[in-house]
């Protein structure tokens, strides 16, 4: 089981809360488009992974960010 | 002479023969009537707990009132004597699988109740997300999510009135209820496209 106690705000401990792992050549828009239909939606994202990102344009393959 | 004295004996007879029959009437009425207002008292919890052992106590009494209308008022009391001891026991185990019926939905409502508003909060920041979207994601449409908003609203209303019946002491409608909400958190969920099952 992998650890999610990094995972941000409420998410942490909402069994609901939703979650992406980052794949080669995404980017918080791109992820913000996937999911919201909305590029422009991307700091969202940012906001919500605030605890293990510390640049919107820098995030990794294998990182699970939460999806608010 | 004789037929006289065949006459008195006849008569004795019939006065032992009836009195015998009253001997075992009323105690076979009794014990019956007695099992009878004892399972009525708790009927419905054994027909909902204890089915099978409810029926088999039925019967029994059945078959005592059956001997009792064939005026067989010994195999009537045979019959019923027994009875009031074993409604008696039924009803101490109506009551223990009650209890533990109780025990295990209010161990389902606990369960639900904590993880419950966390499926209505994970849906409502979906939605609230989603809302100021300028365009919805691939896979959703305008009606999906509509019905999806009207389906947070009806699963809010449904959860208040679960959480009310469990405050009025029914727990088995709240569990109900609460399984409701479960059951529409998942359909909405999956219409917009989120994971459903909860991370254990």
């Amino acid at each position: 089981m992998e650890d999610q106690s990094k995972s941000t705000g409420s998410g942490a401990d909402n069994p609901y809360a939703q979650y992406h792992v980052v794949k080669k050549g995404d980017t918080l828009s791109k992820i913000a488009q996937e999911y919201y239909g909305d590029a422009q939606l991307y700091p969202q994202i940012f906001e919500a992974n605030r605890d293990i990102l510390k640049d919107p344009n820098k995030i990794q393959v294998g990182q699970k960010l939460r999806i608010p | 002479m004789y037929a006289k004295r065949f006459l008195s004996l006849a008569f004795l007879a019939l006065a032992v023969l009836v009195s015998a029959c009253t001997n075992y009437k009323e105690p076979a009425q009794a014990a019956i009537t007695q099992a009878e207002t004892a399972l009525d008292a708790i009927s419905v919890d054994a027909q909902k707990y204890l089915p099978d052992k409810y029926k088999e106590v039925q019967d029994a009494i059945d078959a005592a009132k059956a001997s009792f209308e064939k005026n067989d008022y010994k195999g009537a009391l045979a019959a019923a004597k027994d009875l009031p001891a074993k409604v008696s026991e039924l009803g101490t185990e109506v009551k223990a699988a009650k209890e533990q019926a109780i025990a295990a939905l209010t161990d389902s409502w606990n369960s639900m109740s904590g993880d419950l508003p966390k499926m209505v909060d994970a849906i409502q920041s979906r939605v609230d997300m989603l809302s100021k979207s300028k365009k919805l994601p691939k896979g959703l449409d305008q009606a999906t999510f509509d019905a999806a908003k009207s389906g947070l609203d009806e699963m809010k209303n449904m959860w208040n009135a679960a959480q009310q019946s469990f405050s009025s002491g029914n727990v088995e409608d709240a569990v109900a209820k609460a399984k409701s909400v479960q059951a529409k958190g998942s359909e909405i969920m999956a219409s917009l496209g989120m994971q459903t099952a909860p991370k254990t």
